[in-house]
């Protein structure tokens, strides 16, 4: 296993966005209350399930901007605000050239290509204001993103379904190692469509009601919408440190975990040799945990052969849905805000624990010094992302 | 930072691979991408773009000898599977039928990626990138980073198939195509065509071939130029995007000097 040599980054700022709220008073009260932000859906998508909408109210791009306008893209803008001091602060530090972008995303536009396909086969025309490129290609998330933030350094998409999150804090760690850079905004965005709501469904992954991970009779998964983004710098004043990334490959199959959970094994043993430590280093787990039958079990497995039973795990899946190509960012966010906050939220929905699944999935809100946490991403694809960070 | 070009790959209609190009005669046979690398199951799993990213990528493995169980690979696409997606928009829509399964599990973007490691039983590193025009720079880029922090070689493969025609204008067409690369370090372990590092701005020194209109706008056509110099035994510059965009691969050609 190829194991980059990369040092830890700091992490000097993040900022998170998903069904629980757009401010960390509001995801913070949330998880302190083990209050779900799934519900059924406020417009009708075809589908009986529960889903994690981001409800505030998201800024439209003016401007040079106006044609960019979607809904993604008033996700972004809305993280970037939320990120603004620690940007500025960036750019006064580093030459623009040198700041990275690395975004995540699977979804991209497809919300507005959407809208504009259902247009034209009502009217069999398109709408006058939709615009393939502006408003479907991950480029022009990737325009709006460097627009607002400034950075020109070099930038991309990575859209590996739901890992696209996660690994755009390994590129940027690696870049930084090799110094083609000095710091990067990395993170992933993704919004609720008819496309994955009705695929899911297809696949008979969907619950009815919200998604219960690692529950005896979960029901399968609950599709949630978000973003977050974090500032990586070669320097600075770390809120939590980017120590290790595990990218591994399945090599199984196109949809279904390998039933061992091999691959996510072995990208938590990557990120965990990555930083230099040993599983007993390791406090606690924010799980891929998506509530299906297949990938919980797998998971557990995997958590299980490289971790042992005793280290506290949790899904935040029940909180926020599945983000699909914004979970692994969102849940850094989460990871990051226990090493922080000194307490682990409640697995939502997860009592009684499927007796299948034998690592120790909190059901409590559990109070402690949790130093180094890994967060785990698995995809379609095969492709496994383990990140670990730890406290400052 | 300076990297090898030990490989290369080339499937777009009319030419099999990079000797065929380099021929410069088109074979109106190659229509259709084999796909033949991806075994039988995955091969019908694939679309067309699939199909052609899998045909480029082995080309580029056997070509510079890599182990494709082993090496990291970038997949490079601006639009993805976006003619899969418009698939299961008009079943939805248009047709009112269920969506299909299968379908939507090769809709996501990796769709190749997963593909390409399943093939090749690759457990490694595997990631799937876009940003439009600026594809070919972004994957060498990753790539860069990588050779930088394991040592390792690393293949990428860039291709777009042609844009939904129901989303765009005709003058945004392109053809099918897809170009690989495999990168290495200079560590003496490799055999390798060129010495390569990118930079931006630098003046354009090497011709691009004469390509059709359609081809020249396609996303990664930049990739195509980058190994239609290697392979012809260039050194100088070439742009990594024929739509204004600022990145440059510098070559120096191992045959040549």
């Amino acid at each position: 296993m190829l194991i980059p040599r990369v040092r830890p980054v700091p992490i000097t700022g993040y900022v998170n966005l998903n069904a629980l709220g757009s401010t960390r008073a509001q995801i913070l009260e949330g998880l302190a209350t083990g209050t779900t932000g799934l519900a059924s859906p406020s417009e009708p998508w075809g589908v009986d399930t529960a889903v994690g909408e981001v409800r505030a109210e998201l800024p439209t791009l003016d401007g040079e901007l106006a044609p960019w306008s979607t809904r993604i893209g008033g996700m972004a803008a809305l993280l970037v605000a939320g990120l603004d001091e620690e940007l500025r602060r960036a750019r006064a530090r580093w030459r623009s050239e040198r700041i990275g972008l690395f975004l995540g995303t699977s979804t991209g536009g497809a919300t507005a290509t959407e809208r504009a396909f259902q247009h034209y086969v009502a009217e069999g025309h398109l709408p006058p204001d939709y615009d393939f490129v502006r408003q479907h290609t991950f480029g022009a998330l990737l325009h709006v993103v460097a627009t607002l933030t400034g950075a020109r350094g070099p930038g991309w998409v990575i859209s590996t379904a739901c890992t696209s999150g996660s690994k755009p804090f390994a590129t940027a760690q690696r870049l930084i190692a090799a110094d083609m850079i000095d710091a990067a905004i990395v993170g992933g965005i993704d919004t609720l469509c008819a496309l994955t709501l009705h695929g899911f469904h297809a696949l008979q992954a969907l619950d009815r009601q919200p998604c219960r991970p690692f529950h005896a009779d979960r029901a399968g998964i609950s599709i949630g919408e978000g973003g977050a983004l974090a500032l990586l710098e070669r320097d600075g004043e770390a809120r939590v440190v980017l120590e290790g990334v595990g990218e591994t490959s399945d090599a199984y199959h196109i949809s279904a975990p390998h039933p061992e959970g091999l691959g996510a094994r072995t990208a938590m043993e990557a990120a965990i040799a990555q930083a230099g430590c040993s599983p007993g280093d390791i406090h606690h787990v924010n799980a891929h945990g998506t509530g299906t039958q297949l990938n919980d079990v797998a998971e557990a497995k995997a958590i299980s052969e490289v971790l042992g039973n005793d280290v506290p795990v949790v899904s935040t899946k029940g909180y926020t849905g599945h983000t699909l190509g914004a979970a692994g960012a969102i849940e850094f966010a989460f990871a990051a805000t226990v090493i922080e906050e000194g307490w682990i939220p409640p697995s939502l929905g997860a009592a009684p624990v499927d007796p299948a699944v034998a690592i120790n999935i909190c059901t409590e809100r559990t109070s402690g010094t949790f130093r180094r946490v890994l967060s785990n991403s698995f995809a379609f694809g095969g492709n496994n992302v383990s990140l670990l960070v730890r406290g400052p | 930072m300076e990297v090898g070009v030990a490989g290369l790959g080339l499937w777009m209609p009319g030419f099999a691979g990079v000797a065929s190009w380099l021929a410069g005669v088109p074979d109106a046979e190659v229509d259709v991408p084999s796909g033949v690398s991806l075994g039988r199951v995955n091969r019908r799993r694939a679309g067309v773009l699939g199909r052609a990213l899998a045909d480029a990528i082995a080309e580029s493995f056997d070509d510079s000898g890599v182990d494709p169980s082993v090496v990291p690979t970038l997949v490079g696409s601006s639009i993805g599977e976006a003619k899969t997606m418009v698939g299961i928009l008009d079943q939805m829509w248009r047709s009112g039928e269920p969506v299909s399964p299968a379908a939507f599990t090769v809709s996501v973007h990796n769709a190749a990626s997963g593909l390409i490691s399943i093939a090749h039983r690759n457990r490694g590193y595997a990631s799937s990138m876009a940003a439009d025009a600026a594809t070919p720079a972004a994957s060498l880029y990753e790539a860069m980073g990588l050779v930088a922090t394991t040592g390792s070689a690393v293949a990428i493969v860039c291709g777009d198939e042609p844009v939904p025609f129901d989303l765009v204008s005709e003058e945004m067409s392109w053809p099918l195509l897809a170009a690989a690369v495999v990168l290495v370090p200079l560590d003496g372990q490799h055999r390798v065509r060129a010495r390569m590092r990118l930079t931006r701005e630098a003046p354009v020194t090497i011709e691009p071939p004469e390509v059709s209109d359609d081809v020249a706008r396609h996303p990664q056509t930049g990739l195509l130029d980058l190994v239609d110099a290697v392979a012809r035994g260039a050194s100088g510059c070439v742009a990594l995007d024929r739509r204004g965009g600022v990145d440059r691969a510098l070559i120096t050609n191992e045959v040549s000097t």
